[in-house]
């Protein structure tokens, strides 16, 4: 038996390739994912670690603030620590570190890097103990005073400066002008993982990135003979509480877990595209065995006649399967180091810089790659092989066999799994984090299935009703190639439903995106009553100096502005079952000048006093007060990076979509801060005042930040609209790669048709069709069902927008809206993969020699 | 012109016929070396208008491969064919397809219908494939002439051999060609189905002026045709004019010795 499955698997090479590629494509990917993921992942641990390579022990404050992102904010600790720690024994040298939101800007104005998609643009003092610092000098001097700047070398490469050059530092103080005094390499390389780097002198550090008299925290060198641990407890034991000292080995371990963490979600988001694309090929791979094994159906009939049994009939095509599975995903795996390096140029053009370094395969990612791929290829051929174990011996005498009507039990397990998946899809939407992703995914996998199930059934009269206008169109050609389209419903309709999925999921991005971006117009229309957003283009990783609010506030023709910023908060709430953020009561807060804030926008008070808020106190989204049990006069406790804040409840708002969960005034903004940096300022202009007179003003007011743009709302609209497609094509490549699958899949069905189809075709040239008809008849046998998995796609991307919708109105989602003009295009666009598709098979077809063809058995 | 001199039986006609089909020293090799087979060996004959032609011969005497080179299915390795007074050698594939289309008739042995297309889009194939509408008047006649009138709407998979060789035969008379070849016609159908195929071929030669070619090793399907031409190793090696069952299985018979 063993020898029939090789014979069977060397006679129909054409036949595996084209099916082991589907496999080959879905693994690359996930390889890819996988390669990328440990590459960046090896590139920051090794970064973190020579990051503290010379240090021994950090000394650094015990609060801690989780951000709603998982990066953690520490608070500062006071500089005069260092006393404490030279004074201790064991310690050879101790350095304070400082360090924050630092933009270079270049002598030609020009910003330096991308802080808001990309790596951080990072400040600090320029460490004078060797051992501490992991900046080497390669040209010029360290900082000697204070308009001295050191900048790593990648900075000065991208914007095109060098030594003795001036540069602007934009941080959350006022723009300073500095020299370039030298250039810096981190270790090996030009920049630590490609972010920028700006290092002043300590006093000018604390200056610009932390209140005075306050450091990050301490780097300690242990005397020779002093190990890390013992000088961590000599420090331990004479550092006052609120402050710790840890291993430099430990301080690496949780920057490397930070960004494992981080990493993660990345690395899920990536993977949810490979699995996707692995769900298509496993589509592909069950109708490849289903059609191969149908037209095998006398070899396999004939093996049983002489002896063969069932379970020999199914271990033979498993191992058929194992075979192209495995061979598949090796070959998948081997592609993954390309992928990786076309994932990265992806990210990039969506604006997710990654540093490039060289490729890391682990033997973990070679495992998974190869076990899931040949796993979903053997899962996908089971059924295929348990059926052509039940082909009787007597078949060996049969002719051709008739397909079977869907029996009624096959349309009742398919109802029942779409409905399975509509509940998991539902309730998956009304939960949150790790349970909505697999809700979510579980359900549109399983509507996909039972819609891929129900598609026999219904695929004959839909493609005969698509295929409609064929024969009137074009004639005799039109005909056949609707009748081949709906012969074989259940080849058709599992061809259409692996080009369903990419397709349903790129219809359904498609109106959640125009929903959104509908949704932020709708927002900004009915509940922004400002003229003008200075937007910074950046969210946690910096922004702009209040220094621009400030001076907006006084510019003529200004009635009302305030500065938007997004403080950390860990809020201990009454219950705590809030959906406050995704790593639990980690929240953001909004602060900004409540007073300008209400007349500027409608906050939707619904208790209470939402505007002019005093210090320590605090407003509370309408339903996040009720999900926590917060009503007007309760106190709430909210950890900030500059320690904890009893804070108020003043009133309650309902408009959470635009003013967010929480909001506080600038006092306690102030307060709860270190780096005040604003994320957009808001302005409202004066009756009598012009907006493009006050938007050219302030444009000459915001000079000196290059990064910050003054938008009126039709144009903010449009930058926002900008930064959803940016993020839009990202996924439609990803998903691009899933639908390139599926319509690998329809040229291999029709590959195999055209063979089965030999004889009439052959017949067919006979009595007269030429190879340009007969290329035809494939080519809108293609058309057709390309066209019929559009629209199955298409509508249950209608269904999954709508669903997403519903569930999302009060998070901001308010506007179902469907992008007609996309979803037409999307359609064309089938039906040209359509003819694509049909390239190679029609030309096959066309090729056929006719005397063989009618000579053929 | 019209001679037909390298048969060697007598004349069948007393005036010179007038031939749809002429071949002129047709050779056929197949592969090459040690391999080489020469299915046409130098065959020369034509097939007379409004006559039946039966082409005889054992297996491999070459009858299948005159038939597909002259019907424009396979190509000659020299020598000429042709059709009226087209010269096929010199066709391109395309105008080849178009002459199978338009001038030319076929049934085969088996699998002779599209088993997507129901019986009356089967007949209309040709002409639907040239984009021609087909005279109403004359495809109401051959269905009738083959008695299918009822089985219009009907795929192959629902009809017998024998209805399904009569749709055959409906498609290659509808579209009026100046020849129809057949290929082994009854080969697949019992005697009384066969029998039937027959008669409606020998009334279209006679009611209709149709000419027909058929390839066969039946004596008895030889019997309907005007004339036999014998085949043995590539070369035409008799002839017979208005042959029965009877002395065609006689001359068949020698082909063993």
């Amino acid at each position: 038996m063993l020898t029939a499955t090789l014979r069977s698997l060397v006679a129909h090479k054409a036949r595996l390739a084209m099916t082991g590629l589907a496999v080959v494509l879905g693994v690359a990917l996930m390889s890819g994912t996988l390669v990328l993921t440990d590459t960046v992942g090896r590139t920051f641990d090794s970064l973190f670690a020579s990051a503290y390579a010379g240090t021994d022990a950090v000394v650094r404050s015990t609060d801690v603030v989780k951000s709603p992102f998982g990066q953690d904010q520490r608070a500062p600790i006071p500089a005069d620590t260092l006393a404490t720690i030279t004074a201790t024994p064991g310690v050879a040298e101790a350095e304070p570190t400082v360090t924050g939101f630092a933009q270079i800007v270049a002598p030609d104005g020009e910003p330096v890097g991308n802080p808001a998609g990309g790596a951080p643009s990072i400040g600090g003092n320029w460490g004078l103990v060797a051992g501490l610092n992991p900046f080497t000098i390669t040209d010029g001097a360290p900082p000697a005073n204070a308009e001295d700047v050191v900048v790593d070398r990648a900075s000065a490469t991208t914007g095109g400066f060098g030594v003795g050059d001036t540069v602007t530092l934009l941080t959350a103080r006022a723009p300073r002008t500095f020299t370039v005094s030298g250039l810096a390499a981190f270790g090996e390389v030009d920049s630590p993982g490609g972010a920028s780097v700006a290092l002043v002198t300590l006093d000018v550090a604390e200056d610009l990135f932390t209140t005075p008299g306050t450091v990050n925290e301490i780097g300690v060198v242990a005397t020779s003979g002093t190990s890390e641990e013992q000088v961590v407890e000599a420090l331990s034991a004479q550092l006052p509480d609120g402050i710790e000292a840890v291993t430099a080995a430990q301080r690496t371990a949780e920057d490397q877990s930070a960004l494992g963490q981080a990493l993660g979600f990345f690395n899920t988001f990536l993977l949810v595209f490979a699995v996707i694309a692995l769900v298509v090929g496993a589509f592909i791979i069950y109708n490849t065995f289903s059609i191969v094994l149908a037209q095998r159906m006398r070899e396999l009939a004939l093996l049983r006649a002489v002896g063969a049994s069932r379970r020999q009939v199914t271990l033979s095509v498993l191992g058929e399967a194992l075979a192209v599975g495995l061979l598949a995903s090796v070959i998948g795996l081997g592609l993954g180091a390309l992928t990786a390096i076309g994932l990265r140029g992806l990210l990039g053009a969506a604006g997710i810089d990654i540093p490039s370094t060289s490729i890391v395969v682990s033997p973990t990612t070679a495992a998974i790659a190869i076990g899931v791929g040949t796993l979903i290829t053997l899962a996908a051929a089971v059924f295929p092989a348990l059926r052509a174990s039940r082909v009787p011996p007597i078949a060996a005498l049969r002719t051709v066999a008739v397909e079977p009507k869907p029996p009624v039990i096959r349309i009742v397990i398919g109802i029942g799994v779409v409905a399975l998946g509509v509940v998991n899809l539902v309730g998956g939407l009304t939960q949150g984090g790790d349970a909505a992703l697999a809700g979510v995914g579980g359900g549109a996998l399983f509507i996909f299935i039972g819609v891929a199930i129900l598609g026999p059934a219904f695929a004959r009269p839909v493609v005969r009703l698509l295929a409609w206008p064929l024969p009137r169109l074009r004639g005799i050609t039109g005909t056949l190639a609707r009748e081949n389209a709906s012969r074989n419903p259940r080849r058709t309709s599992t061809t259409a439903a692996a080009l369903m999925i990419g397709v349903a999921l790129v219809g359904f991005i498609a109106i959640f995106a125009a929903s959104a971006k509908a949704s932020i117009d709708q927002i900004i229309d009915e509940s922004f009553s400002g003229d003008l957003i200075i937007d910074s283009g950046q969210f946690v990783n910096g922004g702009i100096s209040t220094d621009l609010a400030d001076a907006v506030r006084v510019t003529p023709g200004v009635a009302a502005s305030t500065g938007v910023r997004f403080l950390t908060a860990n809020l201990d709430l009454p219950e705590t079952s809030t959906p406050a953020g995704p790593t639990g009561d980690a929240a953001f807060v909004l602060g900004a000048d409540t007073t300008a804030l209400s007349e500027i926008t409608d906050p939707q008070l619904t208790s209470g006093r939402v505007s002019g808020l005093e210090l320590d106190e605090v407003a509370v989204a309408t339903t996040i007060a009720e999900s926590a049990g917060l009503a007007v006069g309760d106190a709430v406790t909210a950890r900030f990076p500059t320690g904890e804040r009893t804070l108020t409840v003043t009133g309650t708002f309902d408009n959470r979509a635009l003013l967010g969960d929480w909001m506080v005034d600038l006092a306690t903004a102030d307060a709860a801060t270190v780096d005040r940096l604003d994320v957009q300022v808001w302005v409202k202009v004066t009756d009598d005042a012009s907006v493009i007179t006050v938007q050219d003003e302030l444009k000459v007011v915001a000079e000196p930040w290059p990064t910050a743009q003054v938008l009126d709302l039709t144009e903010f609209k449009a930058s926002q609209a900008e930064q959803f497609d940016q993020l839009l094509n990202l996924v439609y490549a990803l998903l691009g790669l899933a639908v390139v699958i599926a319509l690998v899949g329809i040229a291999n069905t029709l590959a195999l048709s055209v063979y089965e189809r030999t004889r009439e075709m052959g017949l067919m040239r006979a009595v007269g069709m030429d190879r340009r008809q007969l290329r035809a008849v494939v080519r809108w046998e293609s058309v057709v069902i390309a066209v019929f998995g559009t629209l199955l796609g298409l509508l249950i991307g209608l269904f999954f927008g709508w669903v997403m919708v519903l569930a999302l109105s009060e998070q901001g989602l308010g506007v179902l809206s469907i992008p007609v003009g996309t979803l037409a295009v999307v359609m064309v666009l089938s039906g040209l993969a359509g003819v694509v598709a049909a390239l190679l098979p029609a030309r096959r077809a066309g090729r056929l020699n006719v005397l063989t063809a009618i000579g053929s058995e | 012109m019209t001679t037909t001199e390298s048969t060697t039986g007598p004349a069948a006609d007393p005036q010179p016929p007038v031939l749809a089909a002429r071949a002129f020293d047709a050779v056929k090799v197949y592969g090459t070396g040690d391999t080489e087979v020469r299915a046409l060996d130098g065959v020369t004959c034509g097939f007379e208008q409004a006559r039946f032609t039966a082409i005889m011969g054992p297996s491999g005497s070459g009858k299948s491969t005159l038939m597909h080179c002259v019907a424009g299915l396979d190509s000659l390795t020299s020598g000429s064919v042709y059709l009226g007074d087209t010269e096929l050698t010199s066709l391109r594939e395309r105008e080849l397809t178009e002459l199978r289309r338009d001038r030319i008739g076929f049934v085969f042995q088996a699998f002779n219908l599209v088993p997507t297309l129901t019986a009356a889009e089967n007949i209309s194939l040709p002409m639907d494939l040239a984009g021609r509408k087909p005279d109403k008047g004359w495809m109401d006649e051959v269905v009738q002439t083959v008695g299918l009138a009822d089985r219009l709407g009907h795929r192959p998979s629902e009809l017998s051999g024998g209805q399904q060789q009569r749709v055959a035969v409906a498609r290659a008379l509808a579209s009026q060609p100046e020849i129809i070849f057949a290929d082994e016609p009854t080969g697949n159908l019992d005697s009384r189905a066969g029998a039937e195929i027959l008669g409606f071929m020998r009334r279209a030669v006679d009611e209709l002026g149709q000419t027909i070619v058929m390839v066969t090793h039946d004596p008895i399907a030889a019997g309907y045709a005007n004339r036999a031409l014998f085949l043995a190793d590539g070369k035409i090696v008799d002839e017979m004019a208005a042959p029965n069952a009877e002395r065609v299985l006689d001359r068949m018979k020698r082909f063993g010795d």
